[in-house]
């Protein structure tokens, strides 16, 4: 079991930013109409923000404010299925044999957005890439927790999924819209994790109704303490102590 | 402007996302790479790419004149128009 405290977070969905936007949207989820509205990262230059993709936008707005004022902020960056309308591009470049954008290409691979992180904000402190399966956000809490063991006053965690092209609908189940939430994680005992096993289960009939990283928000926003997030045979157990 | 000065001004702008400038705002004989414009390797790639697929012609990346050829829109214009005809 790890324990920790979530000091903040930021989230960004289409249309729903704030946290009253996001209070609303967690007691009555729907999924947000389709849009290629992607969030507002002008506190960047714009030399810089340029090549930023959608995933990398929704990135930065969630973890930017978190990062205010704080020197040498580690950070895990997860996302399951990272890059998928770059990698989409690069692949039909490839099957019309076209010359490949180098662009694209850089900044297709699943560590691109750490690596503009650190440019960006000149920071050198640990920073990892994570694709895991559905409980993603989980994995990505046992590694913010672990550097947290070793002394880092904050971990910075960021959970970011772009809509994949249509293309990839038979095989990416997961994503009903995109989405980014960035939680900054500091040592405590408010929140702790758990995870027991069970049988190895092969349905997908008992999956959390929204990705894990949207449930926890959901409980974020409405003040749930516990959650339950099984994902094959892993089942974690999220407990609020207050 | 030459109707090409034109055309790869607006190239530049398209193939490196360059959202917030327009046309004019690049000069003739600006310096598109480090100072000038401002623009980097990762630019220059996109944009010898972007050249040969809208023109058509072939850049040898190793070549020692290619990086003249790449100092401003005036080269750039040279070079694609004795290309062209060559």
């Amino acid at each position: 079991m790890i324990k920790f405290n979530i000091a903040q977070w930021r989230a960004w969905a289409p249309g729903l930013m704030s946290v009253e936007e996001w209070r609303q949207w967690s007691h009555e989820p729907v999924i947000p109409a389709p849009t290629d509205a992607a969030p507002d990262v002008s506190f960047l230059p714009a030399m810089q923000r340029r090549r930023l993709s959608r995933l990398a936008r929704m990135a930065f707005s969630v973890g930017w404010p978190l990062a205010e004022g704080l020197e040498r902020l580690p950070l895990v960056f997860v996302s399951r299925h990272g890059e998928t309308p770059r990698t989409f591009d690069i692949l039909s470049d490839l099957a019309n044999d076209e010359p490949l954008s180098p662009t694209q290409f850089s900044l297709s691979v699943h560590n691109a957005v750490i690596g503009l992180w650190s440019i960006l904000r000149g920071e050198t402190s640990e920073m990892t890439a994570l694709a895991c399966a559905g409980d993603g956000l989980e994995h990505g809490v046992v590694e913010a927790a672990s550097l947290l063991e070793e002394g880092a006053p904050a971990v910075l965690l960021v959970i970011t999924e772009e809509q994949p092209p249509a293309a990839y609908a038979p095989w990416i189940d997961d994503v009903p819209f995109p989405y980014a939430l960035g939680l900054l994680l500091t040592p405590g005992d408010e929140w702790q994790l758990s995870l027991t096993t069970r049988e190895r289960v092969e349905t997908n009939s008992d999956r959390s109704q929204w990705p894990h990283a949207l449930n926890l928000l959901r409980a974020l926003s409405t003040q749930q303490s516990a959650l339950q997030h099984p994902w094959k045979n892993r089942l974690w157990n999220w407990q609020h102590n207050r | 402007m030459s109707d090409l000065h034109q055309d790869i001004k607006q190239l530049i702008i398209d193939a490196l996302g360059l959202e917030d400038i327009s046309t004019h705002d690049i000069g003739n004989d600006q310096t598109l790479f480090g100072e000038g414009l401002g623009l980097d390797s990762v630019d220059a790639l996109e944009l010898g790419l972007a050249i040969q697929k809208r023109y058509g012609i072939k850049i040898d990346a190793d070549a020692k004149d290619t990086r003249n050829h790449f100092t401003s829109v005036d080269s750039l214009a040279a070079f694609v128009s004795a290309r062209q005809v060559a």
